[in-house]
């Protein structure tokens, strides 16, 4: 093989660098197997469960893969209001149906 | 083994801008807007899903149980490699290392295309199963639990616009990692890379919560 075909190798920095998405993808994939686990097995709460399981890999993402703690404080701030807000949405219409 | 060739990495500063940081973080802060605005889109059928659970537990779950869970779930896995792969293409992009971050995004891709695919087949078995109730010449396998056509029409639209959103993703990194393929790239556009990659994580975030909200937690 010429040393033009040989695949290109990676750096030390870049091993690094992915260690935190390495682990991220791993994180990920066991929670999506606890979810999927939750799928098969039911019982009563869950939903509850699922929710929680969702919370997590939904902040995963946010946090890690988006790199939410590295962005300045206005893309924080807007990051967290947008599912505050979401937050209020689903609180007020469910509470509303829930009591009906 | 031949050693990593690493390219200087820089972005081009356009007129309307004082400094680079500052254009970088107005980039950033755009993209953040608009994907705020489709969270808010996302969220209000997630909320329809949920509030159709509570009113109507009984027909959603009999809509859920022919929703094809397996191929949900690995949709999911899908997508959460697709995102490694993205992060390898910005890690690769901020060290300079072009033909590492091209492979990454060819990759990032081509997982794309297989979750599209899955997904094509799912929506083939749905019409199979008579599990489509927009269609009018076509009898509907439920027709004997009419909420539950609120239900399929929900996830037909939440899969069907988050399957738009990832067509438009793929078809975009494929532009880019033609366009990125270039030399000289990454000294003038890094960071073109970093806000496509916001777009791709928020994709496979929208299928995280998908997941759960129509294919578990009704079954």
């Amino acid at each position: 093989m010429s040393a033009r075909n040989k695949p290109q190798s990676t750096t030390p920095e870049f091993r690094r660098a992915m260690r935190v998405p390495f682990i991220v993808f791993m994180a990920l994939m066991a929670l999506l197997g606890s979810n999927v686990l939750l799928g098969i097995l039911h019982f009563k709460y869950a939903g509850f469960v699922e929710a929680g399981i969702t919370g997590v890999m939904v902040l995963t993402v946010l946090l890690f893969s988006m790199e939410l703690t590295k962005e300045p404080p206005i893309i924080r701030f807007f990051g967290a209001l947008s599912f505050l807000w979401v937050g209020i949405m689903f609180t007020m219409t469910l509470v509303d149906y829930m009591t009906r | 083994m031949t050693a990593a060739i690493q390219f200087p990495v820089d972005i081009e500063l356009e007129e309307q801008f004082t400094e680079k940081a500052q254009q970088r973080h107005a980039a950033k802060f755009g993209m953040w807007c608009w994907l705020v605005t489709e969270l808010l889109l996302f969220a209000a059928l997630f909320l329809a899903a949920t509030v159709l659970r509570v009113m109507y537990p009984q027909s959603v779950s009999a809509a859920a149980r022919h929703l094809k869970f397996w191929i949900g779930a690995t949709n999911t896995a899908v997508l959460i490699c697709s995102s490694l792969t993205m992060s390898g293409a910005i890690m690769a992009s901020r060290q300079g290392l072009q033909k590492l971050m091209v492979r990454c995004m060819l990759a990032t891709a081509a997982l794309g295309g297989l979750f599209l695919l899955l997904k094509g087949y799912e929506y083939y078995e749905d019409y199979d199963e008579h599990m489509m109730p927009f269609l009018s010449w076509r009898p509907y396998a439920l027709a004997h639990q009419p909420a539950s056509t609120l239900f399929v029409d929900d996830y037909f639209v939440a899969t069907g616009l988050h399957g738009v959103h990832l067509l438009t993703g793929v078809s975009i990194v494929l532009v880019m990692t033609w366009q990125a393929s270039r030399e000289g790239y990454l000294s003038r556009h890094q960071n073109r890379i970093e806000i496509l990659g916001l777009y791709w994580h928020f994709i496979d975030l929208i299928w995280i919560i998908v997941f759960p909200v129509l294919y578990v937690v009704n079954r």
